[in-house]
């Protein structure tokens, strides 16, 4: 065995390992996530959130389980992880008290990459709003990050409007208890 | 000859009178009334019976005069009843003497009253019951444990209502009172006591109910609630054009936006809170001697100003003036309008000219919520509409505002649905209301605007939850400016009562960027002049939590 041969099969075996890790991680995000508000950016609007994050290859289904009061709202929002998409209807956690609203029918710009070995999603999404002098968009940039516990979900969102990020810590929701 | 002597005449008579008026006004003609201080302690279980028969009492006492006032805690939500007893005392003369105990309310007051009746508080809905016999029978009500002192003030049995409703749902048992005292009770006014459940109640303005004779319900306006709602619309369906529905819903049936949405349905005028206090009290005094609303404006009605290439922001309290910051520390340090409640002109006009008088040169007065009391105008029947807003008119000249303030929720819930106007509701309104300089609509954002003749409709663009981080509102109010990128950016925002000045404050010095802050008819003004925001009504597409009731014909 020349040394070439040597460093195809090392390569090899590094990358199935890294690919492994990977696609470990990346399963470990998929699940049912509990929105902890107590340290979680304030959700003006909005009493409580789970998130159920399902992956089918290159595809990531986001879907938001929004609750206020009696009033429930689910949205999902599925990212390509190789390829840019056009959402229509792309769902944003929207903050209540700021007139900045949802153009129904209209398309987004989303591409999404996995990171760190699997352990965080990246969403990048050109989302057009309607303001109080008309149309615009609003880039919105997120990671959803797997934490060292394996059991704590952070989504990270920033707005290229916006000077503070905000912060959402996710807990997870036991399989069987998800599935009631 | 005889008119060159009679003119002099005149004029010294009328000079040597002056001085006496003068001091007429000066010094208000004695009179006398008793107070009583309650404490916070409203649990079914401890304070409410007590605070619950004398509320009751009060509104037996002040059937003719005033002679009964109640000073609440400082936690109470209307906070304002300490500072107006001492304008009662400075402006109307009026000395109280305090009545520390029941027992010495009774002991007063007794007289007032022809009996008791008993209610029951396994069965809450007694309490209502008990309350609309007490306004026909001239009655005080009590529970089991207070008979003693009611018969020891020579009180008899009137009813007892122990037993009698068992088992029932309120909408059996408001239908059975309905059958019993509906027909002697006020058309003109009716009691939706509702407010807290579970442990507690606030009966506050139990008093105002009992001396105007009205029924007393706690009936639901959730569409979920069918019998209960349509036992609500026999009794709205039944009352006289134009009336009031005083109190609140009850936070463990319905929602505000609910019964509001009902209410309005029946072109009802809402006047809340369950909480209210003194109303049979209040209304008895009028404006002091020569007193006249004078609202602190910043422009002329005519002018056209022509505003800057930068923010401008305004802000408007519209909960209901007296709950919240009027009292507390900081007013005056932040240009704010407020929502005067126009049917205190009515009811409680010490009150209004006590806000009038201790008002900063930041405060300023405007018009609403919607009509000449709180009302969802997208709901109003339009056979009502324009009766009920000549009212608000005659409101607003008499208290000299120019800005007139709307909001219909009844397709908003949270993030979902919306708050805004049909174009045929913005119609009536440009016609209903043709001295303004402007109209505000929402509570939270909403996105009617429009601009016609130079009049302006301006939504809320942010409104501030005291209970919201400040870093985050001022990130909010900063994300709307990035957002709205055109100059000049009108940035309307409401603000709940329970906020803190102060807090708003610092909220300003962190915004980032030319932002002026000013009063809101200047605003208004501003926004006339250069319109940078987009028309816009209510959409048949927008989205909708509610669709609104239907009567039956």
């Amino acid at each position: 065995m020349n040394l070439t041969a040597c460093i195809r099969i090392l390569a090899g075996v590094m990358l199935a390992g890294v690919l492994t890790t990977a696609a470990a991680a990346d399963s470990a995000l998929a699940g049912r996530w509990r929105l902890d508000t107590a340290r979680s950016s304030a959700l003006d609007g909005w009493n409580a959130a789970d998130l159920v994050i399902a992956r089918d290859g290159t595809k990531v289904a986001l879907t938001y389980h929004m609750t206020w009061r009696a009033t429930k709202v689910a949205a999902t929002n599925t990212v390509d992880t190789a390829q840019t998409l056009a959402i229509k209807d792309y769902f944003r956690i929207e903050q209540r008290h700021m007139a900045v609203y949802p153009r129904p029918g209209e398309t987004a710009q989303v591409s999404a990459a996995w990171l760190d070995a699997g352990r965080t999603l990246r969403v990048e999404a050109l989302v057009p709003v309607e303001i109080s002098q008309g149309n615009t968009a609003m880039r919105i940039y997120q990671e959803f990050r797997l934490l060292e516990d394996g059991a704590t979900l952070l989504l990270i969102e920033l707005h290229n409007t916006r000077h503070r990020p905000l912060v959402y810590h996710f807990t997870k929701v036991p399989a069987e208890a998800a599935a009631k | 000859m005889k008119q060159r002597i009679i003119l002099p005449l005149c004029l010294l008579i009328l000079a040597l009178a002056r001085p006496a008026v003068a001091a007429d006004a000066a010094v208000p003609p004695r009179q006398t009334a008793w107070v009583m201080h309650f404490d916070g302690d409203w649990k079914n279980a401890s304070g409410l019976p007590e605070k619950a028969m004398l509320i009751g009492l009060q509104g037996l006492a002040n059937r003719t005069a005033p002679q009964l006032y109640i000073v609440h805690a400082p936690d109470f939500p209307w906070e304002i009843t300490g500072p107006l007893a001492d304008f009662y005392r400075r402006k109307h003369g009026v000395e109280f003497t305090e009545l520390k105990t029941a027992d010495a309310a009774l002991q007063q007051f007794a007289g007032c009253a022809k009996g008791y009746v008993v209610w029951d508080t396994a069965v809450m809905p007694t309490m209502n019951v008990a309350y609309t016999i007490a306004g026909l029978e001239d009655a005080i009500i009590v529970t089991p444990a207070l008979i003693p002192l009611a018969e020891k003030h020579g009180l008899k049995k009137i009813d007892d209502l122990r037993g009698r409703y068992d088992g029932m749902t309120d909408t059996q048992i408001y239908a059975e009172a309905k059958g019993r005292y509906w027909a002697r009770c006020n058309h003109d006014m009716i009691m939706l006591m509702g407010g807290h459940a579970g442990d507690m109640r606030i009966p506050g303005i139990a008093d105002w109910g009992v001396r105007q004779r009205m029924f007393f319900h706690d009936l639901s306006g959730n569409p979920a609630h069918s019998d209960e709602v349509a036992l609500a619309m026999q009794f709205y369906g039944e009352m006289n054009p134009g009336a009031f529905v005083f109190g609140w819903h009850s936070y463990a049936k319905d929602t505000e936006e609910q019964h509001t949405t009902l209410t309005s349905t029946f072109g009802l005028r809402m006047d809340g809170l369950q909480s209210l206090p003194n109303h049979s009290f209040n209304c008895q005094f009028t404006f002091t001697q020569g007193f006249k609303f004078a609202n602190q404006h910043h422009v002329d009605r005519d002018a056209k100003l022509v505003p800057e290439k930068k923010v401008y922001m305004a802000f408007v309290q519209s909960d209901g003036i007296g709950l919240g910051v009027w009292t507390k520390p900081g007013r005056g340090r932040l240009q704010l309008a407020w929502g005067a409640i126009p049917s205190w002109l009515e009811f409680a006009p010490a009150a209004l000219e006590y806000f009038q008088e201790s008002a900063t040169p930041a405060d300023y007065f405007i018009g609403g919520l919607s009509g000449p009391s709180y009302m969802y105008p997208n709901h109003i029947p339009a056979d009502r509409f324009d009766g009920l807003m000549k009212e608000a008119v005659r409101q607003m000249e008499i208290l000299d505002e120019r800005v007139f303030e709307i909001l219909d929720n009844s397709a908003a819930d949270g993030n979902v649905g919306n708050a805004d106007l049909t174009k045929e509701t913005v119609d009536r309104y440009y016609a209903a209301f043709p001295n303004v300089i402007g109209f505000i609509n929402g509570y939270g954002p909403a996105r009617t605007r429009d601009l016609r003749n130079g009049v302006p409709m301006v939504s809320y663009d942010y409104y501030i939850d005291p209970r919201r981080p400040r870093e985050e509102v001022a990130a909010d109010l900063d994300e709307l400016i990035a957002l709205n990128t055109t100059r000049p950016y009108f940035c309307l925002v409401h603000v709940r009562e329970s906020n803190d000045v102060n807090s708003l404050v610092d909220v300003l010095k962190q915004l980032h960027g030319p932002v002026e802050v000013v009063p809101v008819d200047t605003f208004i003004k501003l926004a006339a002049g250069n319109k940078t925001y987009t028309t816009r009504y209510q959409l048949p597409t927008d989205p909708k939590t509610f669709e609104g009731f239907r009567k039956e014909k």
